[in-house]
């Protein structure tokens, strides 16, 4: 009853979703490079395949994407749980915090605590970097998503399985964790998602060696839009979709 | 393949990595054409690591560090002094340049850099105005971009320098005034002009020129190039009342360890087909005069020399008077 | 040390280090004064803070705050339905996640700059309007808050659909066919229900989504034709073209301030303790 109405509804969300995309998709085809339709032709297709800036950005991209949402989905699963158990104020306090604050001041204090520490570390500024700032602002995102899910969790089980002999280890991964695996596959997911997007952190805190897709986008982007990138979003788009497709059979199997 | 075999050959991968001497290359996007960066490869030797920034503040942000791992990057002329004084530049040593001859004469004693001693010109360009020449009555001067009849269909450069410039200028004053009470004026005159404004864009004006959503706007030369080809109803002009223009220069970092290999790929870069191939993939002005001999004269990025003398090359200003520009932009963006 | 604290641990030194630091040079920064190039020097001073609590800045975090709470409002209302559908889906629910996701795959930048083609005079929706004949001849859908508003609800839908799915995953549906059982109609349900068990992943939410909005700046900028300036704009400039390091610390943590007020006094309001 309530669902079909629903289910349309869905629909025309996920349509308004993806209706960009497609135009997107539609536009990378295009042999103009001028957002009128000229003809259909491959050429920035073979201009992505070309591009090492792109594909060196694509492989610091993904590397610090899963990376960084590994890290901090376990950071921040624990931290989450941690704080259910007894309140932390403390760190809620900062996790909070971080949430609060603008992306250009988390980029610029790391890069100042990074300039000031690497005066005694003689370091450098590379994926090391932007993967610690990554996490540094996920792990928010991450606590979010897990607390919201244990708020609604029934803290009596666990302490019906301590009071059956189970040590605190065991009630959680035995009891909680369980009941936790889709929030902690939600909070993976957006961690990952808002790593591999990230320009103003990843801009700042970056070094020579680790320019990620984002920052190569918007560099051309900002020349006057190259249907290049139009062509990297599709092929982004179709090996995901790939992806999805393969966890469906699979998860069917 | 056993895991044994398999870890001995990762292993094997990961220390035969390059040995090659390197060299780090940070300048602004699309501004050389990639087979250049491999010729340079392949006839020095030098691995080039080489990435790319959008705007000064960007690139100098990393650079203040002194700790950014960069060797070479390209800030825009009126950086340079500023650069320098904060000891971030290393002086440039011409006996390993022999191709700055190759340089046009108009960049050979620089206004913001007479001896070439911090950086070698690269490529330069102009802010002016291009219109839509069947829609738009003919403009001559920054004026024209205050004409009612366009309302809604105008755009100006989401530039601080730039804008309060031309008002400036319009104005009758000059581009890097630090009068109070004429930037006050410039302030109140792009104020009347934002209610005609459709928005600030740069670089993404270009499509909607193109397609006729924006009849005018203030403009970058190379953006304007690059419109026109596409639409020949487009024109660009260099305004009357005066113009800004702006050279970007290759320097080497006082932080780098690099120093000769540095001033090879500078030299390299001096090169007369080089240059012109770089020209020609930037879709811009190169400072090279043996390289535009290379090149298609097109008259919006190379102005004859009558509209040249016309322009002006814009200083830093001093930290107060920049401070008063950039709480006037404020105003006006939120106006 | 008992596990808890194992388990808070790296989250602390993470955050302690990498985020507690970093914010303490913010803030002494905010305490210095503006360096030639950028950077900081030395003079000790409370300017930066005097030259925030001024008009033309208090106009800009007002007009932040009020964009800010229509997008969240926005994504809220469209979020939920959308997410209560695919908490209920069964066996397809991981595929709608995904869906909702994919988009997000590619880069925020492509996304926006898509919109600005569908939006343009020229654009997509103009010329369909037009063929229509809706419309006489195009309307300005771009360059407006109307338009930033649609970039910002379009990019954090997903903010706001993740944590509440999470919640809403949650929900029994024996509970919504008992309340059906007892007589309750399908609104009912929702507010006597299904909304108080999915309050904190409305909360989480609205989090989500309300703090990237105050501080977003891309989008404004590209979609509102950089004609209005927002906080986030605001503090970006500083930090960049202005070079104003001290006076860009001082503004963020004035945001920062204003945000963490709003979110503890959410936090705290006998709504929420109602819906919690």
């Amino acid at each position: 009853m309530k669902l079909r109405g629903l289910g349309v509804y869905a629909a025309v969300v996920l349509a308004f979703l993806h209706l960009p995309l497609l135009i997107l998709i539609a536009f990378s085809f295009n042999a103009s490079r001028f957002t009128i339709w000229e003809g259909f032709s491959l050429r920035w297709y073979q201009a992505a395949m070309q591009d090492t800036q792109l594909s060196d950005g694509l492989v610091n991209s993904v590397i610090i994407a899963v990376v960084a949402s590994v890290i901090s989905t376990i950071v921040g699963t624990l931290a989450a749980y941690g704080i259910w158990r007894r309140s932390a104020p403390m760190l809620s306090g900062s996790l909070y915090l971080s949430l609060v604050t603008p992306e250009i001041v988390t980029g610029v204090s790391l890069l100042a605590l990074f300039q000031w520490a690497f005066h005694f570390l003689h370091l450098r500024l590379g994926l090391a970097t932007v993967i610690i700032a990554h996490v540094a602002f996920s792990i928010a995102y991450v606590a979010i998503v897990i607390s919201a899910r244990l708020r609604n969790f029934d803290r009596s089980l666990e302490e019906a399985a301590m009071d059956l002999g189970a040590s605190e280890w065991r009630a959680f991964t035995r009891v909680t964790l369980p009941s936790l695996v889709p929030a902690i596959a939600a909070a993976g997911l957006l961690a990952l998602v808002v790593s591999f997007d990230d320009y103003v952190i990843t801009s700042l805190v970056t070094g020579v060696d680790s320019q990620t897709l984002p920052m190569v986008i918007y560099a051309m982007a900002r020349r006057g839009v190259s249907p290049v990138i139009n062509a990297v979003s599709a092929l982004i788009l179709v090996a995901f979709g790939a992806i999805i497709l393969l966890s469906q059979r699979l998860e069917r199997a | 393949m056993n895991r044994r075999a398999f870890l001995a050959a990762a292993a094997a991968s990961a220390c035969s990595r390059d040995r090659r001497p390197r060299l780090n290359v940070y300048n602004w996007s699309t501004y050389i054409d990639p087979a250049m960066l491999d010729r340079f490869e392949r006839e020095s030797g030098i691995r080039l690591r080489y990435a790319t920034y959008e705007s000064n503040e960007e690139m100098l942000a990393k650079v203040m560090t002194g700790n950014s791992g960069w060797d070479v990057v390209f800030p825009t002329h009126s950086r340079l002094a500023p650069m320098a004084r904060n000891g971030l530049l290393a002086p440039l040593d011409h006996r390993l340049l022999p191709s700055l001859k190759n340089l046009d004469a108009r960049f050979q004693r620089p206004v913001w850099d007479p001896q070439l001693r911090w950086g070698t010109p690269y490529m330069w360009n102009a802010t002016g105005i291009i219109y839509n020449r069947v829609h738009t009555p003919a403009m001559t001067g920054w004026a024209g971009l205050w004409n009612s009849a366009l309302r809604g269909r105008l755009t100006m450069l989401d530039d601080a320098e730039d804008v309060i410039g031309a008002c400036l200028q319009k104005l009758g004053y000059p581009f890097g005034s630090t009068d109070d009470s004429q930037l006050e004026a410039a302030k109140s005159a792009a104020l009347r002009q934002k209610q005609l404004l459709r928005a600030y864009l740069n670089a993404d004006v270009r499509d909607q020129l193109v397609s006729g959503d924006v009849l005018a706007a203030q403009t970058w030369s190379t953006t304007a190039a690059q419109a026109i080809a596409a639409n020949s109803n487009l024109t660009f002009v260099y305004p009357q009342e005066g113009f800004p223009f702006y050279c970007d220069c290759a320097v080497v970092l006082r932080e780098s360890s690099r120093y000769e290999r540095a001033h090879t790929f500078l030299d390299f870069l001096l090169r007369p087909e080089v240059a012109a191939s770089n020209a020609r993939a930037a879709e811009t002005a190169t400072a090279n005069g043996s390289a535009q001999a290379l090149v298609p004269r097109d008259s919006v990025l190379y102005p004859p020399d009558n509209i040249y003398r016309r322009g002006v090359w814009p200083e830093a200003l001093p930290s107060a008077a920049q401070r008063y520009r950039d709480r006037l932009w404020t105003e006006i963006k939120s106006a | 040390m008992n596990l808890r604290q194992w388990f808070l641990l790296p989250a602390r030194l993470w955050m302690a280090l990498f985020f507690a630091a970093p914010l303490a040079i913010v803030c002494a920064y905010s305490f210095l004064t503006r360096g030639d190039y950028g950077g900081v020097e030395r003079p000790w001073t409370v300017e930066s803070f005097t030259r925030v609590v001024d008009p033309l800045y208090l106009a800009i975090l007002w007009r932040s705050v009020w964009i800010a709470l229509v997008a969240t409002a926005l994504c809220a209302i469209l979020g939920f339905p959308l997410a209560f559908f695919i908490s209920q889906a069964g066996r397809r629910k991981n595929l709608y996640l995904q869906l909702v996701l994919l988009p997000f795959w590619t880069s925020f930048l492509i996304r926006t700059y898509a919109w600005i083609f569908i939006l343009r005079d020229t654009g997509l929706l103009n010329t369909v309007l037009v063929r229509l004949h809706l419309i006489a001849s195009p309307v300005q859908l771009l360059y407006n808050d109307g338009a930033v508003l649609l970039g910002l609800v379009y990019n954090f839908l997903p903010f706001f659909v993740l944590p509440m799915y999470a919640t809403l995953e949650r929900l029994d549906p024996a509970l919504l066919e008992a309340a059906a059982d007892l007589g309750a109609s399908p609104l009912a349900t929702l507010c006597r229900v299904v909304i108080p068990i999915s309050a904190p992943g409305l909360m989480a939410g609205c989090v989500l989504v309300f703090i990237p909005c105050l501080g977003a700046y891309l989008t404004p900028d590209l979609l509102g034709g950089g004609k209005t300036v927002m906080l986030g704009n605001l503090v970006q400039n500083q930090f960049t073209t202005a070079r104003d390091w001290p006076f860009g610390s001082a503004a963020s943590l004035v945001l920062m301030l204003c945000s963490a007020i709003l979110l503890g006094f959410l936090m705290r309001s006998r709504i929420a303790k109602e819906l919690m």
